[in-house]
């Protein structure tokens, strides 16, 4: 993807102030999340090796590395040696209790300075009350209010960190009494407010399911001028109701459904960075290797596909 | 609807699961109880985090009751932060006040399956085994020395003739002390060591226990009481050699200065106050 041109129509910030968040994405191939399982894999990983690990790339939870100093960030700065990193919120509950972002900001602004991520993401979800944090991603009704919160809460984070962020769509395990629903939500979102959107492809297979809306359908109401990143994960039944509700687990590997929306996200995205994320059941570096392979490989289809639709084109203008 | 009203609502189930709150809010009453995956997700994340803050204490405890009690602290110390790690500040304060009450009331209101022997040596040292993985995991995670006082620098002053001991130092960040029972400490490090020997120490000295990182490891140590005031002295803004090993001599007169220092070198203990 080119840098993204961002249409907002009710700017808070000013382009010229932050760095768009879709940093050059053709340079982006598909990403892993970063495991300290697999930390002796990855650094001893050819340095110059593009066409074993094409452009990969690691993301991790930043507040993970919300820690003074000693060996996590230690072993932090030693992948970002030789490979891009990406920074992906868990706990700026942008939708909800503001009063504590600038200090959250702080440290993710200090973390950004050292390491300089090539992609800063959140989530679009409320994870604070009342000065408590709950620790999961807990989605927000989609009203005219909520969406004025979020709004805020991105307009606080972005200001905080100065730079623009990506935010990112939520697992829905049952619907909300609510005024629009979610591709409106989150476009409103980052056109009012200057951030882009991550897509997380498994998030929305399993809303699709828990909730019956349809997941193709949802992505063409995505413009793809937004959209940053993309993610893909496995997701297990509920224990108990089975698979009338799919879970976010992060714990198996990628469906096949989810391969194949991934797709489709593609082909209307065009090349956009992919990550697989793991959080449980972590298998060998060697396996996740693989699965991310089969997401480069989707890449490079999509860029083939691309070129080959370039050079029909030209031959038509030719004519 | 006021989405203010929805997050109180939903802070109010998560917090004490009553699911009724949020059946205002809910498009399909038949889905209200899929709510549970929201607040399971909330417990387990904190007490994940607390599992792997207080790893000696689970170990010691075992899975189960160790995840009852956490759940418990969650319910009285919810995170505050926006992040888990360091989460459990007061875990330690809290198991005492636990034991207490269950004490004070022979009862278990946790359903832990060993309450009701107070003696058990599940209970004995577990707050003590808390503090010290707690200050573990703290040294683990603080700053970087600034500038670590080596024995290179040393060595140059003296081949200077600059009187050493005549220079502001302090403890680097990572340098801790607990104050435990003795018996705690070795059960704590019996722990680490995944030895199963029986608790035979039964001594209830309290002790110092100095934690710092090394080269990326958390080091542990016994301190005598001489070391205790050395470490003391050098605590918070530091104070000139001379001063930290006279306050050391104080107390134990046939304190050896000398090995005492080398050790505070080698380990890389000191670092050269610059205020």
């Amino acid at each position: 993807m080119e840098q993204a041109h961002l249409k907002a129509n009710n700017l808070y910030y000013s382009q010229e102030n932050f760095p768009q968040h879709t940093i050059a994405g053709d340079k982006l191939g598909a990403g892993l999340s970063l495991k300290p399982e697999h930390l002796d894999d990855i650094l001893s990983l050819p340095v110059q090796a593009p066409s074993v690990n094409h452009n990969l790339w690691f993301e991790v939870h930043t507040e993970n590395y919300f820690v003074a100093g000693g060996p996590r960030l230690n072993y932090l700065r030693a992948v970002r040696e030789n490979h891009n990193i990406s920074f992906h919120g868990v706990g700026g509950s942008l939708g909800s209790d503001h009063k504590a972002m600038a200090a959250h900001t702080k440290q993710v602004k200090a973390l950004i300075n050292e390491f300089q991520p090539i992609l800063v993401s959140e989530h679009a979800v409320w994870s604070k009350s009342d000065g408590k944090y709950f620790a999961d991603l807990m989605p927000l009704p989609r009203t005219q209010d909520a969406l004025q919160s979020l709004i805020d809460g991105v307009d606080c984070y972005q200001s905080g960190i100065g730079r623009s962020i990506l935010i990112e769509n939520p697992s829905n395990y049952l619907d909300f009494i609510s005024d629009m629903d979610e591709p409106q939500f989150l476009v409103e979102a980052a056109r009012r407010s200057g951030c882009g959107l991550l897509i997380d492809i498994n998030n929305l297979y399993i809303s699709s399911k828990n909730t019956g809306i349809d997941a193709l359908n949802y992505l063409k109401q995505i413009p793809a001028e937004l959209v940053g990143e993309i993610h893909i994960a496995g997701h297990d039944p509920d224990p108990t109701l089975g698979q009338s509700l799919l879970i976010d687990s992060h714990a198996a590997a990628v469906a096949p459904p989810v391969w194949k929306l991934l797709e489709q996200a593609l082909g209307l995205f065009g090349h956009t960075p992919v990550l697989v994320e793991r959080d449980a059941n972590i298998p060998s570096f060697t396996e996740l290797m693989k699965e991310r392979q089969i997401a480069q490989n989707y890449l490079e289809q999509d860029k083939v596909l691309r070129n080959v639709n370039a050079a029909g084109n030209e031959v038509l203008s030719n004519e | 609807m006021n989405s203010n009203q929805y997050i109180d609502a939903f802070s109010r189930y998560l917090r004490h699961g009553d699911l009724s709150v949020m059946a205002p809010f809910c498009e399909n009453s038949a889905h209200l109880e899929r709510m549970a995956v929201y607040r399971n997700g909330f417990y387990k994340g904190c007490v994940d985090a607390l599992a792997a803050n207080f790893p000696m204490c689970e170990k010691k405890l075992g899975n189960d009751d160790f995840r009852k009690m956490a759940r418990l602290y969650v319910d009285h110390f919810p995170p505050e932060q926006g992040t888990l790690v360091g989460y459990g500040k007061n875990f330690p304060d809290f198991i005492i006040d636990l034991l207490k009450e269950f004490e004070f009331e022979s009862s278990d209101k946790v359903g832990l399956t060993v309450a009701q022997n107070f003696s058990a040596d599940l209970y004995v040292n577990l707050a003590d085994i808390a503090y010290l993985d707690y200050a573990w995991l703290m040294s683990l995670m603080s700053a970087d020395s600034n500038e670590t006082l080596t024995i290179e620098y040393v060595t140059d002053l003296i081949e200077q003739e600059i009187e050493f001991t005549e220079l502001n130092v302090k403890l680097n960040p990572s340098v801790l002390l607990v104050h435990v029972k003795k018996d705690a400490f070795s059960e704590w490090i019996s722990l680490k060591k995944n030895n199963n020997d029986a608790i035979t120490d039964r001594s209830s000295i309290d002790v110092f226990v100095m934690l710092w990182r090394l080269q990326g490891g958390v080091q542990a140590r016994l301190l005598s009481i001489a070391e205790v005031a050395l470490m003391q002295a050098l605590q918070g803004k530091g104070r000139t050699l001379g001063e930290a090993f006279d306050a050391a001599i104080t107390l134990d007169e046939n304190f050896e200065v000398s090995d005492a220092f080398t050790a505070c070198l080698q380990n890389e203990l000191l670092e050269i106050n610059s205020n």
